[in-house]
């Protein structure tokens, strides 16, 4: 799909909104979020999350690789 | 770490396993709607594509395949009453915090300090699982949620993917 507005979030699949039990985390990626709202113009257009996943996460993106 | 490239990852994947090339949808943008009124005073909803099922509702068929069953959600819901099946990604945090893919807490945060107008009556979890009848989504059920989102007079939907 390509909703008119987009938030890419360079963490595992699974984490849309960060690591489990960080609510400060959570809650900056969804003011974020809906912050886009008010940044994007042209449709479909996507804005990075300037945010940092603590490890390399190669693991969990094999784990659902092996899943599709 | 750099982003993944899951579309190629699976073209490679598939062409391994001797599959012909998979036929990718390529969409085109939604419309945009520009805001006619502040965030603080916009009604938000939002739906999760997780797998996730509140402890009233039978949970999802982790494999599931074109399974078009859409959950209304109460936002008052607690989030430890969640339960999250699907086999599709790594659920073990969603599993410990449902916020991580449905953060419902969160929303319920930002409506208190005022930074959105409010919550929907009705959140949102379906579209789980793997879909492959493109026409129906575009044709069919995704026309419907609008309406039923269009009912609730919400401004602001917030499309959450696992």
């Amino acid at each position: 799909m390509c909703p008119p507005r987009s938030l890419f979030v360079n963490y595992p699949m699974g984490n849309p909104f960060g690591p489990p039990n960080m609510a400060d985390v959570q809650r900056d990626l969804l003011r974020t979020a809906l912050q886009t709202v008010e940044q994007i113009t042209v449709p479909g257009q996507i804005v990075d999350y300037d945010g940092e996943w603590p490890r390399d996460f190669a693991d969990k993106v094999t784990a659902s690789l092996l899943n599709m | 770490m750099d982003p993944v490239r899951y579309v190629d990852l699976l073209n490679q994947r598939y062409k391994a396993q001797g599959f012909p090339p998979y036929q990718w949808t390529e969409n085109e943008p939604g419309a945009l709607t520009p805001l006619t009124k502040p965030l603080g005073e916009c009604r938000v909803s939002m739906l999760t594509s997780g797998g996730v099922s509140h402890c009233s509702m039978p949970v999802w068929d982790a494999e599931a395949r074109n399974d078009f069953r859409l959950d209304e959600v109460d936002p008052s819901a607690a989030a430890p009453d969640f339960t999250v099946n699907d086999s599709y990604y790594d659920t073990s945090d969603a599993a410990s915090d449902v916020n991580t893919v449905f953060p419902i807490d969160r929303l319920r945060e930002l409506d208190a300090e005022g930074f959105i107008g409010s919550i929907a009556p009705r959140l949102w979890s379906g579209f789980m699982g793997r879909i492959y009848k493109r026409s129906h989504v575009t044709n069919v059920a995704a026309p419907a949620l609008a309406e039923e989102l269009h009912d609730d007079d919400v401004d602001l939907f917030l499309l959450v993917p696992a």
